[in-house]
This record gives C-alpha cells, sequence and structure tokens, in this order.
C-alpha cells in the first residue's frame, strides 16, 4: 500500500537500504560465499565449485517446479519418492528389456515411461482436488510412501545398475568443462523463468493462487492450471531422478531421501509464499545455490552431518521470518 | 489474550467526549491525515462523511489504534492517549466496528460475543468455560438491547442484518464510552437498518459517544446528530444535522464537483434478445425465473438482500449449480455451461465482493485488467508487459481509473477504483452482455457517477446488461426496465419512468403492489 511513497522516500537518501530491502537473499548469499572462500577450505577450487553446481542442479530442476505449483497455491511432498522411482524405471527398462529395444533404446522408453508417469501422477494429483476435494498435501504425502515402495518392488530392494556405456555421462559427466546436469539445470531455470513471465499460463497460475475464486470467475480454468503444474513438476523430477541414477550409477528405492525437503526448503528460502500467489522462480535459483553452498560449506569445514541438519532447519525458519519481516518494512 | 474493561473513573463524570488536536497520520510523503482538529461532544451520533481516500479510515484505524498518529493528540474525557495497540483503544473505553463482519460463522452468537475472554469457572480443580453463565450473560446483553436472538444459535444462521447487530452487541459488552460503526449498513437491507437505528437510539440514550462512517445521505438525516466533513485529509467542518441540506453536506465532501446526469433512454430493438432465460431454478435460492435481455438494454433486478438476485447472475454465468430451466445466450443453449464458457460465449461478470472474489489482491492492477483476457492478448500462449500495455492503457484512460503505477498491487487503490479495475477487466474482452453486481457498492458518489456512465456509455454501444443493486434509488436511475426479485422468484416488471421509489420499495418489500 505504501509502496509508492516508500521507493520515493528512499529514493535519494537511503539507496542502500533498499537495495538491501529489495535483494535480502542475494545480498545473504553474497556474503556467504565470500565467508566460506574465507573461511573453508577449498571452497573456491574449480573442483569444488562444479561440484556444487552439480549437486544443485538435481535439486534446482524439481524446485523450479515446485515454485509454480506452491505459487499456485498447491504442494508436492512425493518429489524424493518420484525421483527414486523414476531412476529405479530407468534401471529396470534396462536391464529387462536391452535385448527388445538395445541398450540405449531401453534406457531411452525407461525415461520416456518415467516421463509420462511422473507428469501423469502429479496431474491427478491435481485433478483428484478437483474431483475428491483430497488436499494436495494428503495425496502427495500418500504417493511419498507409496512411491517409494514401488521403487523397491521394481529393484526388489537391491540397487540395479545394468545401464549402458556412457550412461554415467548424463548425471557424472562434463561437457567444455561443465557438468552435464548444470546445462539441464539453467534449461530449466530458462523454461520456468519464461513460461512464468511470459505466457498466459504463467499468469494463470498466479491469479489461481492469488485468489482461486476470483481466478474462477475470470472464466480461467483453475483446476487444469493446478494439475498442469504438478504434472509439470512430475516430469521435472522425472528427469533430476534420472540424473541421479545416472550419477549414482544404479536405480535403487533408497536414494533422493528428505529430498523433498531441500526442495521446499529451496523455494521458501527463494521468497516464494506458501499461501500462493506470490514468488518468482529467480528466487529458488538463489534458494538453491543458498542451500547448496551452505551444506558444501559444512562438509568442507567438517561440521558433522547431524549439525548440517540442525542449521538447515534453522535457516528455512530463518528465511521464512526474514521474508515476514520484509513483507512488513515494505 | 483478555480485553480489559474501561476504568471506573471514566465510567462517571464527562463521558464519551473526543477531542483531536492537530492530528496528523503520513505514509511516506503521502499525507493521509492534516492537522485534524475537532472535537466530537459527547453523547452524540456524529457521522463521519468524506469520499473514498479523504482520510476517513484513517481516522478510524486511528481511534481503534491500528495504527499511530505521525504527530498531534487524540485525548478521550480530557485525557491525553497514546494508543499503540487495539487493547490500548479498549483500554480507553474506545470500541470499533468494522465494516467486515468479524464474526465465526460456525460458533454461537453468544460464543462470538465472548470471545477471546469466555466465562471460566472451576470444576473439580479445573478451570472449565462456564456455558451456562455465558449464555446467560449473552441472552442478558442481547434482550438489553432489545433483540429476540437465541444466544446459542449459530451466527452462520442469522441474516447478513442480524449478524451486523450482534457485532454491536458484542462490542457493547465492552461496555464503551465511545462506538466506532465503520458503515454499518453497507450489506443491509432497509428493514434491517431499521433495526440497526433502534440499537443506535438506544445507545444514545445511555450516553454512549457514537462515530458513524458511512456513504449513504439519507441515513445521516435520520441517525446523527452532527455531520464531520473530511476531504483530502483535512478537516472542512462540522455541522448539526438539523440546520444543514443533503446537497450542502456534497459540496463539503465534493468541493465543486460535477455531477453526471443520466442519459434519456433509448428505445430499443427488442426484435431478438440475446439472452433468453427461462425457468431457470437453484433450489433454496430461487426457481421458475424466466426473462430476455436485449442488445443495448440495462436491465435492472430489484430486491431485498436474500432475493436471490445475486445466486440468479451467478447461476447464469455458471459459478453456481443449477438445478432446472434453460440459458439461451446468441440464440445458442448454454445451460449448465462453466464461466470459461460463458465468458467464450461472451458474458462478463462483476462480482459483488469485489475485493474478496472480484480481483487477486496480490497481483498488480496490470495483471488484474488483463485476466480474463490473456488469451486474445496472448500470441499462442506467449504474453509480455509488451502485449498487455495497450489493453492496461486504454482502460485506464476510458473508465478514468486513478492508479499511480499500474504495476503496484491493486490493493493500494481505493474502493471505487478496484471496481473500475474489475470492469476493465472484462471490457478488455468486449463482451456482448455484462452482469454488474452492486457496482457501486462501498465506493464514493464521484466514483459511483463515473462508474453509471461507463455502463450507459457501453449500452449506448449495444452492450446489454443486468443491473443489480440494494439501493433502489440507483436501479431507478441506471435501468431501462426493473424485475422485481422477492423470495427468490420475479414478482413484477417494471418500467422505471412509470414508478417511484415507494412503489418499488413495497414491491420489494411484500412481493406485490399493496
Amino acid at each position: 500500500m505504501t509502496l509508492v511513497s516508500q521507493t520515493t522516500e528512499a529514493g535519494g537518501q537511503n539507496t542502500p537500504l533498499k537495495f538491501l530491502k529489495t535483494y535480502p537473499m542475494e545480498i545473504i548469499l553474497a556474503a556467504l560465499v565470500i565467508f566460506l572462500i574465507l573461511v573453508a577450505p577449498g571452497f573456491a577450487s574449480t573442483g569444488n565449485v562444479l561440484n556444487v553446481l552439480r549437486t544443485v542442479s538435481m535439486l534446482g530442476i524439481i524446485a523450479f517446479g515446485m515454485t509454480a505449483v506452491i505459487i499456485s497455491g498447491e504442494i508436492d511432498l512425493s518429489v524424493g519418492a518420484g525421483a527414486a522411482l523414476a531412476g529405479c524405471i530407468v534401471a529396470w527398462f534396462a536391464d529387462r528389456f536391452a535385448g527388445v529395444f538395445g541398450d540405449w533404446g531401453a534406457v531411452t522408453v525407461g525415461f520416456g515411461v518415467a516421463l509420462l508417469l511422473g507428469f501423469t501422477l502429479g496431474y491427478l494429483t491435481g485433478r483428484f482436488r478437483q474431483w475428491f476435494n483430497v488436499p494436495t498435501f494428503i495425496t502427495t504425502l500418500a504417493l511419498f510412501a507409496a512411491l517409494r515402495g514401488v521403487a523397491n518392488l521394481i529393484t526388489g530392494g537391491f540397487p540395479m545398475s545394468s545401464f549402458p556405456l556412457g550412461f554415467d555421462f548424463l548425471g557424472g559427466g562434463y561437457l567444455f568443462g561443465i557438468p552435464f546436469p548444470v546445462y539441464i539445470f539453467a534449461l530449466t531455470f530458462a523454461g520456468m523463468h519464461f513460461l512464468m513471465k511470459y505466457t498466459s499460463f504463467g499468469r494463470e497460475v498466479y491469479a489461481v493462487g492469488g485468489n482461486m475464486e476470483a481466478a474462477r470467475l475470470s472464466g480461467i480454468d483453475i483446476w487444469k492450471v493446478k494439475a498442469l503444474t504438478l504434472g509439470l513438476t512430475g516430469a521435472l523430477t522425472a528427469v533430476s531422478g534420472t540424473l541421479i541414477a545416472s550419477q549414482i550409477g544404479a536405480g535403487t528405492g533408497t536414494t533422493a531421501t528428505g529430498m523433498e525437503l531441500d526442495v521446499i526448503a529451496a523455494v521458501i528460502i527463494g521468497g516464494t509464499s506458501l499461501f500462493g500467489g506470490k514468488g518468482r522462480i529467480w528466487g529458488t535459483l538463489i534458494g538453491v545455490l543458498f542451500l547448496g553452498c551452505i551444506s558444501n560449506g559444512m562438509t568442507l569445514m567438517n561440521v558433522s552431518e547431524y549439525w548440517q541438519y540442525v542449521v538447515r532447519g534453522g535457516i528455512i525458519l530463518g528465511a521464512v521470518l526474514l521474508n515476514q519481516v520484509l513483507e512488513r518494512v515494505r | 489474550m483478555s480485553y480489559p474493561q474501561p476504568r471506573s473513573a471514566a465510567l462517571q463524570g464527562v463521558q464519551g467526549r473526543l477531542d483531536f488536536r492537530t492530528v496528523t497520520k503520513r505514509y511516506g510523503p503521502t499525507v493521509a491525515l492534516s492537522e485534524f482538529t475537532h472535537s466530537f461532544a459527547p453523547g452524540q451520533v456524529h457521522a463521519l462523511m468524506g469520499k473514498n481516500g479523504s482520510g476517513k479510515s484513517t481516522l478510524v484505524k486511528l481511534l481503534a489504534g491500528v495504527t499511530e498518529p505521525t504527530s498531534g493528540t487524540i485525548s478521550v474525557n480530557g485525557e491525553d492517549r497514546h494508543f499503540t495497540s487495539p487493547h490500548d483503544a479498549f483500554a480507553a473505553g474506545i470500541v470499533t466496528v468494522h465494516q467486515e463482519l468479524s464474526l465465526v460463522p460456525e460458533l454461537s452468537v453468544g460464543e462470538n460475543i465472548f470471545l477471546g475472554r469466555l466465562p471460566h469457572r472451576r470444576r473439580a480443580g479445573f478451570s472449565v468455560v462456564d456455558w451456562a453463565g455465558l449464555h446467560r450473560r449473552a441472552g442478558e446483553l442481547l434482550a438489553d438491547m432489545g433483540l429476540a436472538i437465541d444466544s446459542r444459535q449459530p451466527v452462520s444462521a442469522l441474516s447478513v442484518g442480524q449478524q451486523q447487530v450482534v457485532e454491536i452487541v458484542k462490542a457493547m459488552s465492552f461496555n464503551p464510552s465511545i462506538l466506532l460503526l465503520d458503515e454499518p449498513t453497507s450489506a443491509l437491507a432497509s428493514r434491517e437498518v431499521k433495526q440497526l437505528f433502534a440499537l443506535i437510539e438506544r445507545l444514545r440514550a445511555r450516553g454512549v459517544t457514537m462515530i458513524y462512517i458511512t456513504h449513504r445521505m439519507s441515513e445521516l438525516f435520520e441517525i446523527a446528530d452532527t455531520c464531520t466533513v473530511i476531504r483530502d485529509g483535512h478537516y472542512i467542518g462540522s455541522v448539526a444535522m438539523k440546520e444543514t441540506t443533503p446537497s450542502a453536506i456534497v459540496g463539503m465532501m465534493f468541493g465543486d464537483a460535477a455531477r453526471a446526469t443520466r442519459p434519456p433512454r433509448r428505445t430499443l430493438d427488442r426484435a431478438k434478445p440475446v439472452l433468453e432465460v427461462r425457468n431457470l431454478s437453484r433450489a433454496g435460492h430461487f426457481q421458475d425465473v424466466s426473462f430476455d435481455l436485449y442488445p443495448g438494454e440495462i436491465l435492472g433486478i430489484a430486491g431485498l438482500l436474500g432475493a436471490g438476485r445475486t445466486e440468479l447472475m451467478r447461476a447464469i454465468f455458471g459459478a453456481d449449480r443449477i438445478d432446472g430451466g434453460s440459458v439461451t445466450f446468441d440464440g445458442r443453449d448454454m445451460t449448465g455451461a462453466s464461466p470459461r464458457d460463458m465468458r467464450k460465449a461472451g458474458l462478463g461478470y462483476t462480482p459483488e465482493n469485489r475485493k474478496e472474489v472480484g480481483l487477486v489482491q496480490s497481483l498488480s492492477t496490470a495483471d488484474n485488467l488483463c485476466m480474463a483476457s490473456l488469451g486474445p492478448i496472448s500470441r499462442n500462449g506467449f504474453i509480455s508487459r509488451r502485449r498487455e500495455q495497450p489493453h492496461v492503457r486504454r482502460q485506464i484512460a476510458d473508465l478514468h481509473i486513478k492508479c499511480g503505477d499500474p504495476e503496484l498491487p491493486v490493493s493500494s487503490l481505493s474502493g471505487g477504483n478496484q471496481q473500475k479495475v474489475v470492469i476493465g477487466k472484462w471490457l478488455n474482452r468486449q463482451p456482448s452482455v455484462m452482469f454488474f453486481d452492486e457496482p457501486s457498492r462501498g465506493v464514493d458518489v464521484q466514483a459511483k457517477r463515473q462508474i453509471f456512465d461507463i455502463i450507459w456509455q457501453q449500452a449506448a454501444d449495444g452492450l446489454a446488461s443486468l443491473f443489480v443493486s440494494t439501493e433502489l434509488e440507483e436501479v431507478l436511475e441506471v435501468a431501462d426496465r426493473i424485475l422485481v426479485m422477492h423470495h427468490g422468484a420475479v414478482v413484477a416488471e417494471v418500467d422505471p419512468t412509470k414508478t417511484d421509489l415507494t412503489e418499488l420499495y413495497g414491491l420489494c418489500m411484500e412481493g406485490a403492489k399493496q
């Protein structure tokens, strides 16, 4: 409400303060990076930076989709399990159907199936909300449990690793000196940023999340919008899951445990409101980089894994508090 | 949280005296209230008038302890007060009944009255809620105000008017010496207003000072003792109601604002209706409604609150399910269509509660203006600010929407301008039929004129519209033809040039000519 006045007033004398209010997470991330360069041994080395980027990519690909889901006013808790399942499906196809489709053919078909399944489950989660009034929180909580079960059923509880030669390139390889997943990550960022900002679909996502009834009375197909954002996230989850399987060289039901938490944390750290209607893909990029740097930094500094969990919890809470406080002073 | 009772000292001596001395409130460089100085005499009903954005709400917020003044002093009963929270205002004996109802629909009337300070008693060593005592005290309060409402029934079972009254009873349970009423009648039909006024009379007889905010001129002369006018944050003047006239007050409110007058009614070509509604029913809301709407026609729907006007429009628009009947749009059967289908066919709907369902408050004015027409504006689904620009600019210019920067949240606009954004959102689609549900609710007189001008202008260009308003004089002025609804049925069709307010009121109240 007082936005105009604040900006004009802050125009002259308070420009640094205004900058601080507008880019809080960017500044904190920059401070963190400088701190880690100074304190954490080897943080700034090329190898480590590329390593951080690779880890961040797996998380970020899903987080960009999740941003859209949360802006639309929904949530998806099943992405960790979904990523594990996708990896297992690809591994299973590589194991069983190499004879039918050829080595790479089987992997491709497996990936296609995982992609389609991810999209369909997400899409149906949205439609479930429409048809049976089941909150996505519940549906995806159920999927969170069930998908991991299915992943273990497919693999028989053991890692499946009959991937063709060179498959490890997708998750572990380098292209022009940069880890391959980083390209997918960058592509997803650009695509989602464009989708949310420059397509009518993206605008509808904001409208639906900001005020469902107003959007419906404006003739927007609110359920389709929600279902599509969830479907999109499901598909991106399959992409990330396949990259993870490639990186570790196996499809297993136990990968990506707790990933949903990191994904949601990154989105929230990036300033997206859990109440829907507000958020940016750019913010999520900052969020995933922030999470990636902090956990890498702590590992380099030999902080125990248990403390890392505590710190991560503190960061999520801190980021939300910061956003609330900023909301007030703005 | 517990609310303190006003100190007993405040209950004796001069009660309810309220003085403002050079009170100023700034939001950044914006001065919402400028050196406001005035004394409100105790025991009277003081109307506070001013168009939207004049500083009325700021004054209310200051008194309710919601915001603090930038400078100046407010004193209550001669004692300087500095409110930092609503709690402080309660402690000083000031209670506010806000425009939006703050009752919890699922809870009982009694529990709502004592919400946050339920009486307790000890049982088996535990402190438990004393339900019997609560309802006894609530019953006493209600009876004391002359109301026959059972304190045990849920608030959701009450009419909006009764809810408003319960809200005031709740406020009075704090035993305030000063009561702020912020547009208490905006959602009420005339019978309910009478009930409310009876309650206000009762409170005045007890010496409660009341500050009464309204947009309805006629109410002032019925209920208020004095009228204080603010314009652009400045105190303009204060007059005794006995010594003034409506036009004098309007003059104070607007300075010299031009008054639009109704364009002459045109003869319509009633050859082919654009919208045909036949025997439409929705159980519990309306039944067997039939009418035709012609191009360029403004069809008014009159009726009391709850007569089924809004429900009828929502059902035709496809926002609610129907149980029977048919809707034909441009010769095509559209029975049971969704809002999306109706939008595509060329129908627009501006809902009555624009804040809740008309706009997405978190989005900008530009986003809201384009929200219903993302398809036509975009090219192959791609959209950009550049593509939106002309649509945003055109509506802002055509509808005289006052907004600094269209990229700022729509929530920063005044009520009248928000309403214009809702209308502009639909005009961007160039609809052939528009439903206007209470387009003038909660907007100032000037914005109201502008909105009517828009409706008339669009009608002259061939737009057919349904027009609903609780204010019957508006329906009489705006519409070419009026349908009267009563208890969910259309009971009469009248020609506004051949009837008057008294007759129309009668029809709405009784459902038939007396």
